[in-house]
């Protein structure tokens, strides 16, 4: 049987936090009694975090008791839940409850920060006094209400995750397993690995904002080992998004394992390709990792606003033929990297970096919008309570071109398909920039001769958006969980791309005469 | 304050056994990190943060799940406890999960690792800020200087552990970073950029800020105007810098776990002629002061001194109790400690000498291994080797290859091990690798 939960209880005593319920259990013959929170609050998530307006508002004095330009209080509580499948069953299963508030000062480029996990007003106040030792001005007049954005709409569920039993996702994980070892007899090992999370973010800001946030988010990965004739290759697939259960359909988790399959056993036929500078032609979707690495966090304000970046003095310049337009849009419904508001609570939009070829604009936080004295791009994110926020990419994608897959690929005479990848890296200040590609195509003469496998590429950015020289139309975005590092900070990031074709990278091979 | 942490331990475990679990561990986990950031002449960030955590390991019916929380409001905390087991129980039973057998916690080292230094406990503000001056002032000594970032950061951390069973250990440990990182103009658009960072449990063994921020600004010079170098084969001589993150590429799938999901290179190769003799890997948890120092793991199990790899013959991967009895070896340690990678008798300049042509890596750029086959791509910057010289600086290259083929072509290891890692490798010299560049 099936016990539905409650997410969270309450004994709603003026500054203490509310509990969450865990999750995570039902149907397991353990019936616990669980006080339902009836009670009706103005504000949900102030309820949730037991904190008030008055509360607030002398933590904001507090932390701007020396001067601010802005400030903000960042509230968070995030409930996460793993299981893995190997061997056909479950091998670790971890639930995870991360709460905490985070403290911010900023005065011109300087920031002062700290957070406490305790949400008691004695705590939040010694955070406040310490984040505020950055200033050394007058004291603010912190506002003593706090209006409420609009909560938005771009991921909502109709079950949230801290409501979905274990017995729920536990067939969802038997199935995969099931259909990867039914897949191909080689199969050996197959790991199934599931983690979802409910996350709720509340963000006050000296201006006097209140804004909230329900931040769904889903990952399910198949790992499949095969074996043949002594030899043994491994390879994976995931897909992720801000979704519920019902996302889960059996065509796509097919899809997803037939991907997994196809992309290990493809590997016991996949060469390494020669090595050196050769065309490159990226697969629609994953390949938006080339976005990612050669152009997107070059054009991250914060790099910019200090020099540091290959892109801070080419803003209106042509970097890229007509046909190329690179955006990053944080408000596509679902995608991982969606966000209704970012982490200071600004609006996220739909940025242009380059339009029609030319450099059009960074992506920026408060800090570095209030210095180029331009609208923020809603691109300051953090990936906890337990860190400031900076400007980061959030879905990152290039719009459709003139061309098509088969011409591109037409149009090759010795050169490579990029289609997957696991992962990437760049130097914001050189431009070089690096992708690994797991699986991959040897292209001869326009046809697609064998595959390959595990091969390094390495380019420059400018260098590279120069040498975009097609692009088709079949632009997509990857479902795939990718995850963005900045400066030790992890946050959830798509990206997608039509087929491009790159007339000259840098391609690690062997074969080296 | 470590007293405090162990009534906590104790306290969930005995909520948890109340709950049903049969066997239970908890870990308590607090922690003070302090960073100052200062970027070109001023102060630019500062973050003091005091965490703490609550990790459960729940084992009941056969069955066994894993809890964390940052919430330790006693009511809560005892819902949430309550809810692990209630969790554990929805689970299918996992014949091979067992709690630590208590026969591993004997033997526990009585070496003391020195890993706390009470001067990082007591760092002032104006200490961190001359310092961050310091650092500033010497990094920017150069007219092509963009940009400087220089970071002054300590931490100290309490854990403790207990188990149900019998465990129980307190650890306390500190450390100290300062660096910084330096962004130079270059032709056209481009910058050059590299920094150096040194950390240390104590403080004394971190050297001096301005000796940091001098090794910095010669990193950052050697990157300017560098050129992508040729496609070639030849020898590879990697930094002692750098060279961590290659044996940790080696070593990944060295382990039990990797091993019985059939996804490790390392698999048949136990007792074997696997890599060149010059290649000694020893995981020793018992460094003085190290930073992966440890008189026990995350198991309980009691440290020592194990060969992984002696002369090129491996001796033992890492295995935990649960692996182990999947895979049927005997447990060894489930996670590494200090690795110490075994040196030569040279210096780097004897080595690069030596070499006579090839590539001289500074620093990876991206790039990744397959922990099944072993293959591997990696980006690379660093110089060209000419005549036994460092020559022009290079990047935008790949070095790509087989792990395993690449270190049965170790030919050299310096007397340089790197002392600001967990993982003390000397500078280290291959042969015949193949590079993608123009």
């Amino acid at each position: 049987m099936h016990i539905k939960r409650r997410d969270f209880i309450g004994h709603v005593a003026a500054g203490s936090a509310i509990v969450t319920m865990p999750v995570f259990l039902s149907g397991c013959g353990v019936h616990q009694a669980v006080a339902i929170a009836e009670a009706t609050p103005e504000n949900p998530f102030m309820n949730w975090f037991g904190v008030d307006e008055v509360t607030i508002a002398r933590v904001m004095a507090e932390l701007t008791a020396h001067g601010a330009d802005t400030a903000d209080l960042y509230f968070q509580h995030q409930r996460s839940n793993s299981l893995m499948m190997e061997d056909g069953i479950i091998s670790h299963a971890n639930s995870e409850i991360s709460q905490g508030v985070g403290l911010r000062v900023v005065i011109g480029e300087q920031t002062g920060y700290a957070f406490t996990e305790d949400l008691t007003l004695t705590s939040m106040l010694a955070a406040a006094r310490t984040a505020a030792t950055i200033a050394n001005g007058t004291r603010m007049v912190p506002p003593q209400a706090f209006n409420a954005k609009k909560t938005g709409d771009l991921y909502v569920t109709t079950m949230p995750w801290a409501d979905v039993g274990i017995d729920q996702k536990l067939p969802l994980l038997k199935y995969v397993d099931s259909k990867s070892r039914a897949a191909d007899p080689i199969v050996s090992k197959v790991t199934v690995a599931w983690s979802d999370v409910d996350e709720r973010v509340m963000i006050a800001t000296l201006g006097g904002h209140l804004i909230t946030d329900h931040r769904p988010m889903t990952r399910l990965t198949a790992q499949i080992t095969a074996t043949r004739e002594g030899e043994t290759q491994s390879g994976y697939s995931n897909i992720a998004a801000r979704e519920d259960l019902a996302w889960y359909t059996d065509e796509r988790i097919d899809q997803m394992v037939e991907e997994a399959v196809a992309r290990t056993l493809v590997l016991f036929e996949a060469i390494r390709p020669p090595a050196g500078e050769m065309p490159v032609i990226l697969a629609a979707g994953a390949s938006g990792i080339l976005l990612h690495e050669a152009i997107g966090h070059g054009m991250e304000a914060d790099f910019n606003r200090k020099g540091t970046s290959i892109y801070s003095d080419m803003m209106g310049q042509k970097v890229a033929e007509p046909f190329v337009t690179i955006v990053d849009q944080g408000t596509i419904p679902n995608e991982r990297g969606a966000l209704n508001y970012d982490d200071e609570g600004g609006e996220c939009g739909r940025t242009v970096m380059v339009e029609d070829g030319i450099l059009r604009s960074y992506l920026h936080d408060s800090i570095s919008a209030t210095q180029y004295n331009v609208a923020a791009t809603g691109s300051g994110r953090r990936q906890s309570y337990k860190f400031a926020p900076m400007p980061r990419m959030t879905c990152t994608f290039m719009e459709n071109g003139p061309h098509t897959k088969d011409e591109i690929i037409e149009a090759v005479d010795q050169g490579i398909i990029a289609e997957t990848y696991t992962n990437g890296q760049v130097q914001i200040g050189a431009g070089d920039y690096t992708f690994y590609v797991k699986n991959g195509w040897l292209v001869e003469k326009g046809k697609v001769v064998a595959p390959i496998k595990d091969v390094n590429i390495i380019g420059n950015g400018p260098e590279s958006l120069t040498r975009i020289s097609m692009v088709a139309n079949d632009a997509k975005l990857d479902t795939g969980g990718w995850t963005c590092g900045k400066n030790g900070q992890l946050v959830p990031v798509s990206q997608g791309i039509p087929t491009v074709l790159v007339s000259s990278m840098t391609v690690g091979g062997e074969n080296v005469g | 304050m470590s007293a405090d942490l162990q009534a906590s331990a104790a306290t969930a475990i005995e909520t948890l056994k109340a709950a049903g679990a049969e066997d239970a561990w908890a870990s308590v986990l607090q922690s003070r990190n302090v960073d100052f950031n200062y970027r070109d002449g001023a102060l630019e960030k500062v973050q003091d943060t005091t965490a703490r955590m609550l990790a459960v390991q729940v084992y009941a019916n056969g069955r066994y799940s894993t809890h964390q929380t940052t919430d330790l409001n006693p009511d809560r905390l005892a819902n949430f406890l309550k809810e692990a087991v209630a969790i554990t129980n929805a689970l299918e039973p996992d014949p091979q999960r067992n709690i630590t057998p208590p026969e591993l916690f004997a033997n526990r080292p009585d070496t003391a690792l020195d890993l706390s230094d009470e001067v990082i406990r007591r760092l002032d503000r104006e200490q961190r800020m001359e310092w961050c001056v310091l650092l500033d002032q010497e990094a920017r000594k150069h007219e092509r200087v963009i940009s400087a970032t220089s970071r002054v950061s300590s931490g100290t951390q309490t854990r403790v552990e207990a188990s149900s069973n019998g465990f129980s250990g307190a650890e306390e440990s500190t450390y100290c970073v300062l660096g910084a990182n330096i962004t130079l103009k270059d032709r056209g658009d481009r910058r050059a950029s590299d920094g150096f960072s040194a950390v240390a449990r104590h403080v004394g063994d971190v050297p001096d800020a301005i000796s940091i921020a001098k090794k910095a600004l010669e990193y950052a010079v050697a990157r300017l105007d560098s050129q992508k170098g040729p496609t070639m084969k030849s020898t590879m001589v990697v930094d002692s810098r750098v060279a961590a993150s290659l044996i940790g590429r080696l070593m990944g799938p060295a382990n039990a776990r990797s091993v019985q999901q059939g996804r490790s290179f390392w698999a048949d190769l136990l007792g074997k002629q696997a890599f060149s003799h010059g290649l000694t890997i020893i995981d020793d948890p018992l460094v003085i002061r190290g930073l992966a120092s440890r008189q026990y793991d995350s198991e309980g199990i009691s440290a020592k001194a194990l060969p992984i790899v002696e002369e090129g013959v491996i001796r033992n991967i890492y295995v935990d109790t649960y692996y182990g009895r999947k895979a049927d070896m005997p447990p060894t340690t489930g996670s590494p400690s200090n690795r110490r990678v075994g040196t030569g008798n040279k210096s780097l300049d004897e080595l690069i000498g030596d070499a006579g042509d090839g590539v001289y890596v500074t620093s990876w750029l991206g790039g990744n291994a397959d922990g099944t086959t072993g293959d591997f791509s990696l980006g690379l910057s660093g110089h060209l080797i000419e005549n036994g010289r460092v020559g022009r600086p290079v990047g935008e290259m790949n070095v790509t290859g087989n792990l395993r083929d690449l270190f049965s072509r170790l030919e050299a290891t310096g007397n340089d091990p790197f002392p600001y890692s967990g993982t003390l490798a000397p500078s280290m010299v291959f042969s015949g690798v193949d590079f993608s560049g123009t």
